[in-house]
């Protein structure tokens, strides 16, 4: 028996070889099959025919496609989708939602807005592409208007910067820019995009992102110079650009409740082969080679969940007993059995929480900034407290986070809550319910135990034992009947 | 030798013997009567009480002390033995106040279920294993065949008439008074509170009667068992010094009184603080403050007597006069120090709206809200009485004649009772004892008058008249010449005509009341509340098992865990037939709780979906009968549910909001926005008109037009309804995957596309990182 388990994990391993944590089956929508080859670097990169093997499956499907379906079954077809912009104007044939006034431009039936949401819904990551050439499928721009990422309204419009642009190819017109890689948007969020490259992005489409939603985040932000502007309508003067400076987003990204990611890519052109090796030269005169082709694998690596997911592993809590004063865990004493259900109000808790981060090909243990911290919450209606996890060991896989608190003296169905919910990592939301209950009739000290109650005590047994001796003297002295009668009385 | 003995039959000490044996034999076939008549359905409720029994069987009486939530797979306080041991497999979540949890122990009256238990577990030692359940059913039936044995002895201890008593138990066994609480399958409090209510009070005459510091124990020990078993033991709390206080200011204090006031107060005091949910109320809160007032009055008397055997009378009415003062400055200043201090617990709201039927309304709107505290109707009197209703003046009217002790008990118990029976529809219980105590007075002293065979033979009377006259001291020897016809000593009825009409117009009068009773308790009293019936058109009998079939489907179809929201009288239900976790339930003390699901229920859906989430709810269930025409809906609850509410969060909710202009409580078109926009009309409405043509929807409760359009529902979706619509489920839906707000996700599920924000006005909100 043995061996057949372990045969089956060793045939199991040969499918999943892919490097992505949720799989490998990658759509790539491209509307000319002709323009395949203009990418292919990018595609030899995902597939991992060189020597880092990233394993995608690639399927090139036309939008044009009827057999084309994001789903079989009621399940995804497809773990990612790669979006690139079609790319001529008015070629689809279906509106998405029904509405014949609207100047029809969507991406065939299969990939209408409510389907891509589904399909995010479910888990699916979609890395979308724009270019200024081509115009934004309806399709597209309403369903990154339920997102909340704004593009610009005139079709033709890109991002142009007087102060940050490739002197070698876009003399004239300042509309290819060079980036610097690796600014990360707020000093407590990881950076996946990092590095020391120039990126070149030709003609590319800004997004501006909303300011409501907490699910957005740009990754690639314009310099403060840059604006957008229509080069047809607006050649000569802009008076009201759609964005300007760092508001324009370049790579914006949205990782949905469930984790699903979502990317905007501003150039589809970044990532063609021209521009994935080639001498660009700033404005400053400083010669460079664009480092489009590794951010390239950086966004994809981080669309299709390669960098960035938690996985949380073990969840224990059980009731401890303080031993002495020894920094940390070491003086817990686990007492029961884990993870009860019920516990007592004022008991001295553990709770356990292994999580580990997946990087590119191997699950390694999560390492918290030191400017930010993994809270536990136990919470009734409002957290009672919130406290930070502190790691107390690691695994080469993992690490473990523990805290050990005195419940509050409120009984009901409380939760241990772990929310950690951070801009490019999966959310971990993990809810343990336990009861905990009053305290039992018999668990309270006893009387005596209590100086104050003494004097009750004594009051007691002082009146019982008058009683007694009224009771004894009553009966034992007789009383002498000779007397005069008053004595009666008493 | 057949002549010897059939003379002294029913005459000599044979005689006595039989008719003893007779009683008895009578007394056993009235209480199979009054469980019979109990037997029509078998429905449990409340399932809580019923669990709780089970629980308390299964773990034992420690465990059940210390019960806190209603887990049935493990005992709470093993817990506490560290043993490494597996854990059970996923134990059941606690039913019941999601999620403040229940202290079930120490907030309930256990005398119900600690008697269950009790029965079960000497059934069983005697060999005979009855399954609890069959206990819990007919344990209402089998207590009021002892309350009726009960009511037989108090009404013997008023009256020396032998028949009075069987009367009064065979009134007290049918009267749909008292079967409307204790119909088989009916586990609450007051199926053996009445019990104990009449016993104790029987028990109370006895030592009164006798002085007796045994009869006074004995009433102490009952009083104790009817804390243990219902809240309504306040009565007599009160009913006992107010009886006490009377007789003290009737100037018939007496040794007797005071032993066997002091010792019910002290050990009844004693008995009752042992219960947790009674504690120390006995000595803090103002109900019970009348018990400790006139117990220190008694050892006042008490103590001015013995003074009175020492004293000269002369110094002895300033030594009076002086001990009045200062025992009055000094009572009140204490009383009114202590309740400044907070120390004693000023009057419950509860007390203030027996008095003020107004009160509740304004100040208490829970208790208001549930109908059994509603004020009586005058029909219903007569429809829980029937003819006893007419007879208890004539009763009370025969105790003021006679007026020993006893009787001056019957005529407070039944001066309290009524008004209270009028006030609260609930209290009508406490009321049916005493009604049938004084008709059964009423209706044996003309039965003893008109159903004696031989003339009455005036001379004889007249002769022995003065020697019987001791024992039976006639009113006409304590009230003279009030009445002309109390003038002349009593003889009896010469006229066989007479002596006939009478006694077959009062047989007319019982047969009616038996069928009357039988009638009433089989069409109104023993209709189970979730299973409606109607009769359909041909005659046929309909059953509408909407309530069944939804709690089965929530059973079937929601996770263990689901928790359901609903307004609380189904929380008992959802807990035992659904098996899933409630916010609220019948027995909610909570009132900020209640609040909180009032103002979910009767707020936006902006502003419930929140509490909705803090809380957990995964369903929320509506009742609504503007299908069938079923009045007892939530919509026409809906209002209390506003006042529950507005009374925690005036700011918010207001009661006025929900009544048009002119003051009207509608749901049509003229419906205000406030009402069309809470989440109870839209749950209640949502879809409606789906079954109707265009514009036809109709509301058969209310009586009105629904308006054209039906109300749209964001954050909740459509998870249930029931085959007549009775109930409606609702699933709250999870916060929107891609971070919109549910609004626009409908919006665009039902493709309405979004405009793009073409032209921004103002400034620009920039997004800062």
């Amino acid at each position: 028996m043995r061996w057949f388990v372990s045969l089956l994990l060793i045939t199991l391993l040969g499918l999943v070889q892919g490097l992505s944590s949720t799989g490998s089956r990658l759509l790539v929508v491209i509307e000319e099959s002709s323009e395949k080859a203009q990418y292919s670097t990018f595609w030899d990169d995902l597939e991992g025919k060189s020597n880092n093997c990233r394993g995608y499956k690639l399927t090139f499907e036309s939008p044009k496609n009827d057999k084309l379906s994001l789903f079989q079954h009621g399940e995804r077809a497809f773990d990612h989708i790669l979006l690139l912009p079609p790319k001529s104007k008015g070629t689809s044939f279906y509106t998405i939602t029904g509405d014949v006034d609207l100047p029809s431009s969507g991406l065939g039936p299969a990939l209408t807005p409510k389907l891509l949401l589904q399909f995010i819904n479910q888990n699916g990551n979609i890395l979308l592409t724009l270019s200024s050439d081509s115009p934004t499928p309806t399709s597209i721009s309403s369903l990154l208007l339920e997102l909340d990422i704004h593009l610009p309204p005139d079709r033709d419009s890109l991002v142009v910067d007087h102060f940050n642009y490739d002197t070698a190819s876009a003399s004239e017109k300042h509309d290819v820019l060079l980036l610097p890689q690796g600014s990360r948007i707020r000093s407590d969020v990881r950076n996946y995009f990092g590095g020391d490259g120039t990126i070149a992005f030709p003609r590319a489409v800004a997004q501006e992102l909303g300011n409501s939603s907490p699910l957005l985040a740009p990754i690639l932000r314009a310099k403060s110079t840059a604006y957008s502007y229509n080069p047809k309508d607006e050649a000569e003067v802009v008076e009201d650009p759609f964005a300007v400076g760092e508001q324009i987003s370049l790579v914006s990204s949205m990782q949905a409740r469930n984790s699903a990611r979502f990317t905007v890519f501003g150039s589809a052109e970044a990532l063609e082969n021209k521009w994935f090796d080639r001498k660009v030269k700033s404005v400053d005169g400083r010669d460079s080679k664009t480092a489009n082709r590794e951010f390239a694998k950086q966004i994809t690596a981080w669309t299709f969940m390669e960098v960035g997911v938690l996985k949380v592993g073990r969840v224990e809590h059980h009731l401890s007993s303080i031993t002495g004063d020894a920094p940390g865990n070491d003086s817990v004493a686990q007492l029961g059995y884990l993870n009860p259900t019920i516990y007592r109000v004022k008991n001295d808790v553990t709770f356990n929480i292994e999580i580990s981060e997946y990087s590119y090909d191997q699950l390694t243990p999560l390492k918290v900034d030191a400017s930010d911290a993994l809270q536990l919450e136990f919470t009734m209606l409002s957290p009672y407290h919130r406290l930070d996890l502190v790691s107390i060991s690691q695994t080469p896989n993992s690490t473990v986070f523990s805290r050990t608190f005195k419940l509050p003296d409120q009984h009901g169905i409380f939760s241990f809550r772990v929310n950690h919910k951070r801009p490019f990592l999966t959310n971990v939301d993990v809810k343990r319910e336990v009861t905990v209950r009053h305290f039992a009739h018999d668990e309270w000290p006893r009387s005596w135990e209590i100086s104050a109650g003494w004097v009750w005590i004594a009051g007691v047994w002082i009146t019982i034992a008058g009683w007694v001796a009224f009771v004894g003297i009553w009966l034992w002295s007789e009383p002498a009947y000779e007397q005069s009668k008053g004595k009666k009385m008493q | 030798m057949a002549v010897e003995v059939l003379e002294p039959f029913l005459k000599g000490d044979t005689g006595r013997n039989t008719r003893g044996l007779l009683r008895l034999i009578i007394l056993c076939t009235i209480a199979a009567a009054a469980v019979a008549s109990r037997l029509f359905s078998v429905i449990l409720d409340p399932w809580f009480n019923f669990r709780a029994t089970k629980y308390l069987v299964q773990n034992g009486f420690y465990s059940f002390w210390d019960w806190f939530d209603d887990r049935e797979a493990s005992h709470p306080v093993a817990q506490l033995v560290y043993e490494p041991r597996k854990p059970a497999e996923e134990p059941k979540r606690t039913r019941t106040w999601h999620p403040l949890g229940r202290v079930t122990g120490g907030t309930l009256y256990p005398g119900l279920m600690v008697t269950s238990g009790i029965i079960y577990h000497v059934l069983r030692f005697l060999s005979m294993p009855v399954d609890i359940r069959n206990i819990c059913v007919l344990l209402a039936p089998g207590f009021s065949g002892l309350t009726a044995f009960a009511s037989y002895l108090i009404t013997s201890e008023m009256t020396t008439s032998p028949s009075a008593g069987l009367l009064a138990a065979i009134f007290m066994g049918i009267t749909p008074g008292y079967i409307s609480r204790s119909v088989a399958g009916s586990y609450d409090n007051e199926a053996i509170a009445i019990f104990l209510l009449v016993f104790t009070f029987f028990l109370w005459i006895k030592s009164v009667k006798n002085g007796s510091a045994m009869w006074g124990a004995l009433t102490a020990l009952f009083y104790g068992y009817m804390v243990s078993a219902w809240g309504g033991y306040v009565f007599i709390t009160n009913l006992l010094p107010l009886h006490t206080f009377v007789l003290i200011c009737m100037g018939r204090y007496s040794p007797r009184l005071y032993v066997s006031y002091s010792t019910w107060f002290a050990l009844g005091t004693l008995a009752s603080m042992q219960v947790p949910f009674v504690g120390f109320l006995p000595i803090r809160s103002s109900d019970h403050m009348s018990a400790l007032g006139v117990f220190g009055l008694l050892q006042l008397v008490a103590f001015v007597e013995f003074i009175r055997q020492q004293v000269p009378n002369k110094q002895f009415q300033t030594l009076l006069r002086g001990l009045i003062f200062v025992v009055f400055v000094v009572s009140m200043g204490v009383l009114v120090l202590l309740t400044v201090s907070g120390v004693i617990a000023p009057w419950s709201g509860r007390f203030y709206s027996l008095w003020d039927t107004g009160y509740a309304k304004i100040h208490i709107p829970i208790i208001a809200s549930v109908s059994e505290h509603q004020p009586t109707a005058w029909p219903a009197f007569f429809f829980d009485l029937n003819l006893m209703i007419w007879l208890f003046p004539a009763g009370v009217y025969m105790c003021f004649q006679q007026l020993k002790d006893e009787h001056v008990f019957v005529v407070i118990y039944a001066v309290l009772a009524s008004y209270f029976a009028g006030v609260m529809v609930r209290l009508m219980l406490t009321l049916t004892p005493v009604v049938c105590i004084a008709a059964a007075l009423a209706i044996s002293s003309i039965l003893d008058t008109y159903l004696v065979a031989e003339n009455p033979i005036p001379k004889e009377t007249q002769a022995n008249g003065q020697a019987t006259s001791d024992s039976i001291k006639s009113a006409a020897d304590v009230i003279k010449d009030s009445l002309r016809s109390t003038r002349n000593p009593v003889l009896g009825i010469y006229s066989y005509v007479s002596k006939a009409s009478v006694v077959g117009a009062v047989t007319t009068y019982l047969l009616l009341f038996v069928l009357h009773c039988t009638w009433v308790t089989s069409n109104a009293y023993s209709s189970p509340s979730v299973v409606l019936a109607s009769k359909l058109p041909d005659g046929s009998q309909h059953i509408i098992d909407d309530y069944r079939e939804a709690y089965y489907w929530l059973r079937q179809n929601t996770p263990d865990k689901a928790k359901i929201m609903s307004w609380w009288d189904y929380g008992y239900q959802i807990g035992g037939m659904a098996d899933r976790p409630t916010l609220v339930d019948n027995n909610t003390w909570n009132n900020t709780h209640i609040a909180t699901v009032g103002k979910a229920m009767s707020s936006r859906e902006e502003v419930s979906y929140p509490i909705l989430r803090q809380h957990d709810v995964d369903y929320v269930l509506v009742v609504f009968g503007g299908l069938l025409g079923y009045s007892g809906d939530d919509i026409n609850k809906f209002l209390w549910m506003v006042r529950i509410s507005e009374g925690i969060w005036p700011d918010e909710i207001n009661e006025r909001n929900y009544f048009t202009a002119r003051g009207e409580y509608r749901v049509d078109d003229e419906a205000t926005p406030t009402m069309r926009n809470s989440l109870m009309y839209k749950m209640s409405y949502y879809n409606y008109n789906a079954l109707f043509p265009a514009g036809q929807a109709q509301d058969r409760v209310r009586g009105s037009k629904l308006p054209a359009e039906g109300p749209q529902l964001s954050t909740l979706e459509e998870a249930f309804t029931s085959e007549n619509w009775i109930i409606r489920i609702y699933k709250v839906k999870d916060l929107d995957n891609v971070g919109r707000d549910h609004g626009s996700a409908v919006a665009f599920d039902k493709g309405n596309k979004k405009k793009k924000t073409a032209k921004r006005r103002g400034a620009r909100v920039l997004r800062v990182e």
